[in-house]
């Protein structure tokens, strides 16, 4: 083997098209990365806080005074701002005189299911583009092939003598693209598909936590009007 | 916004350490075709240095005694300005001193040339023999060339058999015109040397490189081999 062309070269010498099809796989890729990190870590910390404010829910404090308490903070968590929705709904409603059991509860799942959407939607960020990027960088990668490959074997048509050796480079250059679109999907399907089972998860263990709070809540609204 | 800068500073950049770091591995060989070059290129400075190396051990020991005196110096030149009646000594180990240091210096500015000289000879040996694997190839692609001109003009007599073989001597000018052909190697059946040499006077020329370095070195007087069974393919 004489010498071997390094990748670099091979990119550098790419036709403008391809380039411009790397770069934008390139940016895809830091960009699907970036994501990767924040919606792990952030996953990561929002399962803590549901654990945390689970232990403490049932943990036998009293229900208004944990309502008292989180009214008063700017920042709640996701499963604290449902718990909130649902107390508060319950407060306004069972304050009015004459209020039916039923309609309380309906407001008070109202309240909740709204603050269930808006964590959900809230947990379900950037995992739209990081399922975009999984599914169209391949397709992206072989476009800037198809495109390399179809150059270098137009320009061996004026070449009187047609050896591998002049067509190589060019695939190879090409080649470049698929893999970079290759390594820009992978992780992005990984990730995406770890991280929709993870945000699933989450918003299961939180629909349960809203029911719970639900029966409890319909307790206590029929021990009062009884 | 802060705060959202904040939460994807962090991410980012991991991201671009997962990047950089694809990036070095792609850089630093992970690729097996990388590393038989700079093997290739290694062994031949080892080689070389070490073949320097061996005339100049014999002086080498001259310079590992005079450091030592030179050591000794200051311990001598210590005690000195305490008795300080015998400056003149001092003066003479001053001398000594200085004179082993010049030639230590000596000494080491002429290994440093020799090896000096001799890396760059190894680089240009590395680089002769690369243009030379170059030229191969792509003399290579002449001949490939040549081949399929001969094959196409060549039309072999019933007679042939295999087993023969006819080699020819072929003359070319540097246009690729044919100028001479001869018969070196008969195969015993001259029917079968005559098709031959009429295939390449057939050809009447051929397309043969530029450069008139490699013209000279692989085209202006080439042998053919001529077999039958090339045909049968």
């Amino acid at each position: 083997m004489p010498e071997q062309i390094s990748i670099f070269e091979l990119v550098a010498n790419a036709s403008l098209l391809v380039q411009l099809v790397m770069a934008l796989l390139a940016l895809a890729s830091i960009v699907s990365w970036m994501m990767i990190f924040q919606r792990w870590f952030f996953l990561r910390r929002v399962a803590n806080e549901v654990n945390h404010f689970e232990d403490h829910f049932w943990s036998g404090v009293d229900l208004r005074e944990l309502y008292a308490e989180l009214e008063g903070q700017d920042d709640l968590t996701g499963i604290e701002t449902v718990f909130v929705a649902g107390f508060q709904e319950f407060v306004r409603l069972s304050d009015q005189a004459g209020a039916e059991v039923d309609s309380i509860m309906q407001g008070v799942q109202r309240g909740m299911r709204v603050a269930l959407n808006r964590e959900e939607e809230r947990l379900a960020t950037h995992l739209a583009f990081l399922a975009t990027v999984g599914s169209t960088s391949p397709y992206v990668g072989l476009f800037g092939t198809v495109w390399g490959i179809m150059n270098s074997f137009r320009s061996l048509a004026n070449m009187s003598q047609a050896t591998l050796a002049s067509v190589a480079p060019g695939i190879s250059e090409a080649l470049v693209a698929t893999a970079m679109g290759l390594f820009a999907a992978i992780p992005a399907v990984i990730g995406y598909n770890r991280f929709s089972a993870q945000v699933e998860e989450l918003m299961k263990r939180n629909e349960a936590f809203s029911d719970e709070v639900t029966s409890i809540l319909h307790r206590a609204a029929q021990a009062r009007s009884s | 916004m802060a705060d959202a800068l904040r939460s994807y500073s962090g991410p980012l950049l991991l991201a671009l350490l997962v990047h950089l770091a694809a990036l070095t591995a792609l850089h630093g060989g992970w690729f097996p075709g990388v590393e038989p070059e700079s093997r290739a290129i290694k062994p031949n400075l080892v080689q070389s240095q070490l073949i320097v190396m061996q005339p100049k051990a014999p002086p080498k020991p001259k310079p590992k005694p005079a450091p030592k005196p030179a050591a000794e110096a200051p311990k001598v030149a210590e005690p000195e300005p305490k008795a300080q009646p015998e400056p003149r000594r001092n003066r003479e180990a001053e001398r000594q001193r200085k004179l082993a240091e010049q030639a230590l210096e000596d000494q080491r500015r002429r290994l440093a040339e020799l090896a000096q000289n001799s890396f760059a000879q190894a680089l240009a040996e590395e680089a002769s023999e690369l243009a030379a694997d170059q030229d191969l190839s792509a003399a290579q692609s002449f001949r490939f060339g040549i081949y399929q001109r001969v094959v196409a003009n060549w039309s072999r007599p019933p007679s042939a058999r295999n087993g023969m073989q006819a080699r020819l001597l072929v003359e070319l000018i540097p246009t690729g015109a044919v100028v001479g052909v001869t018969v070196v190697e008969s195969s015993g059946n001259s029917a079968f040397d005559r098709s031959a040499e009429a295939a390449v006077r057939k050809a009447r020329a051929f397309d043969v490189p530029r450069e008139p370095d490699l013209f000279e070195r692989h085209f202006r007087r080439f042998s053919l081999l001529f077999k039958p069974e090339d045909l049968l393919r």
